[in-house]
């Protein structure tokens, strides 16, 4: 294969800091192609098979504790979370490439509710062509990825709530 | 070749053990390492942009980058490819306003020791397709492969049959008749014609590396350098190749592979058989001193993975720029008012860039 992939890298994002003047544009509807299978363990051991949550949507988030934009969002994740409580609606953040303790340390601290899953050789973020992080994709419940972003974003919004909602319904 | 080839073919035993390399080959594990790239630019003028590289992005046996992420107060970013050869860069853009430009980009990557015999067939070598072939043995702007440059090759080569021995032949060559010359600003951006023309084969890596691509080009055979950043010192012993502090704002290095059939990309590295002669304590050290040969055997076929690779771009055209083409792109770039910033010039720009390993 040629040393230089010709695939033009293009992932047009707003810049953390700016974020988000109107999150419901932030969040790009999809136009690439088919969803990547995901299948990790979680810090407690338990497996997580992203084909297990047919039926609802699911926000899987690539995520990294040296990655300072992903630490400013989680909080707005797990508000999110919150909000969406009793609705079909399931947040799976995936851990790049770091450890059980690490990523477990971090979850501790931030308080939050939704499995923290290990992508230990990074082999899932490589699928999810998801090196850019934190890098966010809204799957929905037939299990095709209707939006994604590639940053960080106010996941407690109203704009992207209702965008969330909008997947769930 | 491996380490215990190595011993045999180079330097008497006795002498082997006091040199570099003497642990070379047992560090064969991944290293995951950590560089952030802090930019301000100091006296934005109108809109001001900023091209960082980021690591390369096509996985290896040798190098995977894990992530990147960045923060700051610019009105635009965006993950950019040159689109040819897939140069990946973090592109940033503040529109006219009151604010100090900031970028501050994170990556992570792994890397790990890289070592091709090229002596030895290797039946699961990769394959160059046609294209490909074509591809990496094509002239670039500072790289022609015809005129002086061919006719300097074919005397090189002359005698060689396979592409392994021409390729042995240039790098010999380029160790030979180069120098490291110390007042070139950066890495030198690889003028080989002028070079030759001229007569004066003194430079950095940017230079020598691209006049062994150039050479083996010009005689079919494919090379490509490959731009990067020394991140940690060097485990073999050797000052010169690698970085003592976290500090790696000026620790950028470009590097050189050639093709062989049966063996795939072989690393090789001639710049730095000048640099270990020019700065390796008491410094000034002739070709013959045992530290540089051993350095000189060792680079046809081995990279330290102390470093990270960007790309191996060249004549790279910024997205979203009226500026010239870059020769390559291996520093952070920026404008401001439509003027182009010393990417050579860290402190005026400004950039800082930091590097450390990640212990598990």
């Amino acid at each position: 294969m040629r040393f230089a992939f010709l695939l033009l890298l293009a992932l047009a994002v707003p810049a953390p800091a700016q974020v988000p003047a109107n999150p419901a544009q932030a969040l790009k509807p999809w136009s690439g192609g088919a969803t990547p299978p995901l299948e990790l363990t979680d810090v407690d051991g338990k497996v997580h098979r992203l084909a297990d949550y047919r039926g609802k949507a699911v926000l899987v988030n690539f995520w990294a504790t040296w990655c300072a934009p992903c630490r400013e969002e989680m909080p707005s994740m797990e508000a999110l979370r919150v909000a969406m409580q009793g609705k079909p609606f399931v947040v799976l953040a995936v851990n790049v490439g770091e450890g059980e303790r690490a990523a477990r340390g971090f979850g501790e601290k931030m308080s939050l509710g939704f499995p923290l899953l290990l992508d230990r050789d990074t082999s899932a973020t490589r699928a999810w062509s998801a090196r850019v992080l934190p890098a966010s994709f809204v799957v929905g419940p037939d299990g095709r990825i209707r939006y994604s972003h590639f940053g960080a974003i106010d996941w407690a919004s109203a704009e992207v709530r209702a965008t969330i909602q909008g997947v769930v319904r | 070749m491996d380490r215990r080839a190595f011993l045999k073919s180079g330097v008497a035993a006795s002498v082997a053990a006091s040199l570099p390399w003497r642990s070379a080959l047992a560090a064969s594990d991944w290293h995951t390492y950590e560089v952030v790239t802090r930019v301000e630019l100091a006296f934005p003028k109108g809109v001001s942009r900023v091209w960082v590289p980021l690591p390369m992005t096509d996985d290896t046996e040798w190098h995977r980058s894990i992530g990147t992420s960045w923060s700051g107060n610019a009105a635009r970013t965006q993950v950019l490819s040159d689109g040819k050869y897939g140069a990946s860069m973090l592109y940033a853009e503040w529109r006219e306003g009151p604010a100090t430009p900031q970028l501050e980009v994170t990556s992570q990557f792994s890397t790990r020791e890289r070592t091709v015999d090229p002596s030895r067939q290797n039946p699961d070598a990769e394959r160059l397709s046609a294209a490909d072939r074509e591809f990496f043995t094509a002239p670039t702007e500072y790289i022609p492969t015809d005129g002086i440059v061919r006719k300097t090759a074919q005397g090189i080569v002359k005698g060689s049959r396979t592409d392994v021995e021409k390729a042995r032949a240039i790098y010999e060559w380029v160790v030979e008749n180069t120098f490291r010359d110390p007042k070139v600003r950066g890495c030198g951006w690889g003028d080989i014609k002028a070079m030759l023309e001229t007569g004066n084969l003194g430079g950095k890596c940017g230079d020598l590396n691209a006049l062994f691509v150039g050479l083996a080009r010009s005689v079919s055979v494919p090379a490509r350098d490959i731009y990067g950043l020394r991140v940690a010192p060097s485990v073999h012993g050797y000052r010169s190749l690698g970085v003592g502090t976290p500090n790696v704002t000026r620790a950028q290095h470009c590097r050189a592979e050639f093709f062989a059939q049966g063996r795939g990309w072989v690393p090789v590295d001639p710049a730095d058989v000048r640099k270990v002669a020019l700065e390796e304590p008491p410094g000034n050290l002739a070709l013959k001193d045992p530290k540089v040969e051993a350095a000189r055997k060792r680079l046809f076929g081995n990279w330290e993975m102390n470093w990270l690779a960007y790309n191996g771009g060249h004549d790279i055209a910024l997205p979203n720029s009226k500026g010239p083409k870059l020769p390559y792109l291996m520093y952070p770039n920026g404008e401001t008012g439509g003027e182009r910033l010393d990417q050579l010039d860290p402190d005026a720009f400004k950039y800082a860039m930091t590097a450390r390993e990640i212990k598990a």
